[in-house]
Order: structure tokens, then C-alpha cells, then sequence
């Protein structure tokens, strides 16, 4: 076995927060060690991780979570470091904060996956709930660094008060896509929900479905970003997202906006040929 | 020593430590890659005259370059490292900023050392540039008349080497200038090499300073000017009546190791007498490629 596996004991019954678990640096520390960090739970207050799941194996750098964490909040919130593996789906706030390293989740992520993260990665297989790469509540900026691809479909207000850095949908957006967003990139490969990029001032959405820009969007021009090409392939490349060469080699309508706000962000619209 | 009759001469060609950038430029097509290429290493044959030298490393195919279009990659150097940000910044702002369809890319992404080249040419974009962060790299996007300008926040800088070299004597000049081709051929394309004169060939080499001019740091190689055979200390055999030099600046001396190597061998053909190397006696240059070692003979 290499790495570090952590088995769920039993169904879980009520809410935790595995956030403490591996926001403090953890390579390198053994199944004992990672057994007696404490986490949260709703109900009981701290606990050993020890006394949720069963940890084996050896230190490399990767772990991996096993069982059902539907109920489990906050998982690999402030990760810096390693790679964290979800087998499943798993709750709310996952991947908040990640500073670094990489987190990969196969099942389903709750809302506000990957809030206010400022580095790393973050890979959800399947779908993401509402304001995926947001800020944090109270908090005037969403996600600052790194990139957040989610496979499936993400939900309303994805990229919401974003910095910088990268949300990526395999899927459908919900409403309100990039919703303040300060800068960064939004790429959506599926459709979008209404209001898309509303009150952006830097930031750049690349729809790759057909898309109605928000009356105080201004048709710009028809455009080949060089820079998309490079996007684009990195998105189909490193984690296969529905990306063809027909978007790579394709045109884009380019939107600028939101003049209610500076007008100098951008929705990029894939426009077939 | 001999290959195929050619004379291989006891010596060592003298280079200097310089520093160099990669820069990749891509194109919508090949015809527009070529023609950005050609002027970003047009006039950088020497130091000594145009501030830097470069080249076309090699052409890359589209499965080669960043953003999956035809490309070049091009190796500029200079002698000291606070000269390769400005060399940089002139050219690329010049000559790949200017020419259609165009992106340059940094070619050395590893390298610790770092310039600032597309953060400086983003004030071009008189505010309205912008930057992206895409696989870890922050790239610029310049607004141009025709599109979009991309270019890499930052390039690498390494320590290169600069004045790997051999002469090519010949019988007569045509059968110099066969050799010199078949040997630019040979090197045509080798990783990490770049051979900054017209056609890789040099027909002026020279000697350091002058003997009639306190100004001029450098001045015709006599002893090798067959028209001087007569009046000056020459370095020419009887049969030889024509020279041609060859110049390769590297990455590291294996690469002009190599190229050396297969620069000689494709020179070792009928009408040309011997090769021989340019030096200034060991003393100036850190780095000695000797080329008996090179063709796998012994040196003395």
C-alpha cells in the first residue's frame, strides 16, 4: 500500500469537520501520528481522527478517504501540502482555503468547495454545489490562487468574488457565474445560468455554450485568443474536460464588461463556425 | 591525425562563458513563425557589433509548442547577464510584438534566474493589457490592432558558452563553401546549439585588437587571409587558398561538443587540406574544445 489510507469506522451520523486534520503539515507524519489529530464533530466536540477511521499504511504524501462522507464539512480545508484523495463524495467547504497541494475528490462536492482558496488544486469528478471558488461568507474576495476543476456540473454563483486563479466546469453553471468577480478565469464548457459574469470587473468567462451576455455587456469583436489555446489544452489535457479542437482552433464573441461595474472584464463566447 | 585525408589540427577552439535566454515564437502558420524568427535573430551575429547573438535553435512542430501551433525556438545571449533583460525586451518588443499571429513563450522555465520581459512590454497595452496564470506560468495579453499579443511574464536566464569554433582550409573557395554547408547541415537542428552567422558561416574571422589601430577591438585574422599569405606571418599550407570559419555558441559544452563533432566530420571532404580552431593562446576564454579530443583522437 503506499500512502496513508483512512478507512471510515461506521456510517457516519452526524456532521464533521475534517478541516483540522491536514491543514497543519502533515507529509511525513505516520498512521499513529495522523490517528491522534483531532477533528470536529457537531454534537460531540473534538475527537482523534483515530476514532472515525482506521489509518494504515505508510507516509509518501498522498492519502486517501474511504467511505461515506456526504456528512463530512471542510474536507482538506487548508491543505498546503500532498495530495488528498476523496473515494467518493464528500460535504460542504471542501478544499476552503487549500494554500498547495492537490485535492481529489472522485464523488460529488458540497457547496463552497474551494472557497477563499488561494493555491493548489482541487479535483471534484463530479459535481460541485452553489458558489464553488467563492469568497467565503463576510469575505470580500473569493478564490486568490491555483485552479479548481470540477467535471461534472457546478452550481449557482461559481467563482463568486474571485481574485485570481482558475475554476473550470466540465458541465452546466448555475446562476450568477463569476458574480463579482474581480479578476480570474471562469472557463464553463457547459451551459450558463442567467446573469452571467454580472458585476465583473476583471475577470474572464469562457463559455463554451452558447451564452446571452447581460445588457451592460458590449459586444467587443470575434477573437482567437492565443491564450485560450493554451487554456483549453491544458483543460483537455491534464484533467478531460470536454474540450475539442474545434474550441481550440475556434472563434470567440468577446464581450467586455460589466460596465455597471469597470467594464474591463470579459465573456468569451465559443462561437461555432 | 586525418579523417578521410582532411588534416586535423593539434589545437582548440576558445569560448567564452556568456548568458542566454530560450525563447519559443509561435505563428498561425509556418511562413509567419519564419518571418518573426528571422528578424528576432537578424543583425546578432557578435557582441562585438550588434550587442548580442542569436539564433534559430530549431523549428518545432505543433505537438513541440505551448500553445499547439508551428513554432521556433531561438537562443539569445549576451555577455553579461544585466544586457539580457534589455536585449530581450528590444527584440521581442520589436520584431515578435510586431510581426502577425506571433507568442513567445519562455524556453528555459526551470531556470532559477528570471527576467522580466512581457511585464515590462505589458505597458505597451497603455493599461488595457491584461495577465493570465495558466499552468503555474503568467502569460500577458497585449491588446494589438490585430488581435491579441501573448507573451510570457518572465524568461529564463542560464550560463551558456560563446565562441565554440573551427576553420575549414580549403583548396579553393568553392570547395570551402561546400564543406562549410555540409557542415552547417550536419549541425542544422542539434538541441542547444545555435549558430549566429549568416548561414552559420563566418568568412571574417578575426583577431583580437589590431596592429594599426588602438581602437579597434578586433581586426582581420591575417595569418588566415590567404591574399596576405605573402605579407604577413601566415597560418595557411601552400595548397590552401581559401578559409572559412564556423561559430557555435551552446548551452553547455556538450552540446558544442557534438556539434563540433558533426560539424568536422561533414567538413572532412575532397579539397579541403585541414581544420583547424581559433584561439588566443588559452588565455582569455575558460572554455577549450580541442578537437583531436572532439573527433576522438588524442591531443598533445
Amino acid at each position: 500500500m503506499s500512502g496513508l489510507r483512512l478507512t471510515l469506522r461506521v456510517p457516519l451520523r452526524e456532521r464533521i469537520d475534517l478541516g483540522p486534520a491536514f491543514a497543519a503539515a502533515w507529509i511525513g507524519a505516520g498512521a499513529t501520528e495522523i490517528a491522534g489529530r483531532d477533528v470536529w464533530s457537531a454534537r460531540s466536540g473534538p475527537l482523534p481522527l483515530g476514532d472515525l477511521f482506521t489509518v494504515k499504511g505508510t507516509p509518501d504524501g498522498t492519502v486517501t478517504l474511504a467511505g461515506d462522507l456526504e456528512l463530512a464539512g471542510r474536507v482538506g480545508a487548508g491543505l498546503g501540502e500532498g495530495t488528498l484523495r476523496v473515494d467518493g463524495s464528500v460535504g460542504d467547504h471542501a478544499g476552503a482555503g487549500l494554500r498547495g497541494g492537490r485535492l481529489e475528490i472522485s464523488g460529488h462536492a458540497g457547496h463552497s468547495t474551494g472557497e477563499g482558496m488561494s493555491g493548489g488544486l482541487i479535483v471534484v469528478r463530479g459535481n460541485a454545489g452553489n458558489r464553488t471558488g467563492a469568497a467565503a461568507p463576510g469575505r470580500k474576495r473569493g478564490m486568490t490562487g491555483g485552479e479548481l476543476v470540477v467535471l461534472g456540473n457546478a452550481g449557482e454563483e461559481t467563482g463568486a468574488a474571485m481574485r485570481r486563479g482558475l475554476v473550470a466546469v466540465g458541465g452546466t453553471t448555475g446562476s450568477c457565474t463569476l458574480l463579482s468577480g474581480i479578476a480570474g478565469t471562469v472557463v464553463a464548457c457547459g451551459s450558463t445560468g442567467p446573469d452571467a459574469a454580472l458585476w465583473n470587473k476583471r475577470g474572464s468567462l469562457v463559455c463554451l455554450a452558447p451564452v446571452e451576455p447581460g445588457a451592460t455587456y458590449r459586444y467587443a469583436c470575434i477573437i482567437q485568443p492565443v491564450y485560450l489555446r493554451l487554456l483549453l489544452r491544458r483543460l483537455r489535457d491534464a484533467y478531460g474536460l470536454p474540450v475539442t479542437a474545434a474550441h481550440i482552433d475556434g472563434r470567440f464573441r468577446r464581450y467586455s464588461g460589466d460596465f455597471a461595474e469597470t467594464g474591463r472584464g470579459e465573456i468569451l463566447a465559443w462561437s461555432p463556425a | 591525425m586525418q579523417i578521410r585525408g582532411v588534416h586535423i589540427e593539434d589545437t582548440f577552439a576558445e569560448a567564452f562563458t556568456m548568458r542566454s535566454a530560450r525563447l519559443i515564437v509561435t505563428a498561425r502558420s509556418a511562413r509567419w513563425v519564419r518571418e518573426a524568427a528571422l528578424k528576432l535573430t537578424g543583425f546578432a551575429t557578435s557582441v562585438i557589433g550588434c550587442k548580442c547573438e542569436a539564433g534559430i535553435e530549431r523549428e518545432l512542430t505543433e505537438a513541440e509548442t505551448p500553445d499547439g501551433r508551428p513554432g521556433v525556438s531561438v537562443l539569445l545571449m549576451v555577455m553579461a547577464k544585466d544586457e539580457l533583460s534589455k536585449r530581450l525586451i528590444e527584440r521581442v518588443g520589436q520584431t515578435i510584438l510586431t510581426c502577425p499571429t506571433t507568442a513567445c513563450y519562455d524556453g528555459l522555465p526551470d531556470a532559477p534566474d528570471r527576467l522580466k520581459v512581457g511585464s515590462a512590454l505589458r505597458y505597451f497595452g497603455d493599461g488595457f493589457q491584461s495577465s493570465k496564470v495558466i499552468g503555474g506560468q503568467r502569460f500577458w495579453r497585449i491588446p494589438v490592432m490585430e488581435g491579441e499579443f501573448l507573451v510570457a511574464e518572465t524568461f529564463g536566464m542560464v550560463k551558456c558558452i560563446g565562441g565554440g569554433n573551427f576553420l575549414i582550409l580549403a583548396e579553393d573557395a568553392d570547395k570551402a563553401l561546400a564543406a562549410a554547408e555540409a557542415a552547417v547541415d550536419a549541425m542544422h537542428g542539434m538541441t542547444g546549439i545555435i549558430l549566429p552567422f549568416p548561414g552559420g558561416v563566418v568568412r571574417s574571422g578575426s583577431k583580437v585588437g589590431s596592429k594599426r589601430s588602438k581602437t579597434m577591438i578586433a581586426s582581420t585574422n591575417d595569418a588566415y587571409c590567404p591574399t596576405l599569405r605573402a605579407v604577413t606571418a601566415t597560418a595557411l599550407p601552400d595548397t590552401v587558398n581559401s578559409v572559412l570559419e564556423i561559430v557555435v555558441n551552446g548551452l553547455d559544452a556538450a552540446a558544442i561538443n557534438a556539434s563540433m563533432r558533426a560539424g568536422i566530420d561533414a567538413a572532412c571532404r575532397p579539397g579541403v587540406v585541414s581544420i583547424t580552431a581559433g584561439n588566443y593562446g588559452g588565455k582569455l576564454g575558460p572554455h577549450h574544445f580541442k578537437l583531436r579530443d572532439i573527433m576522438g583522437g588524442t591531443s598533445a
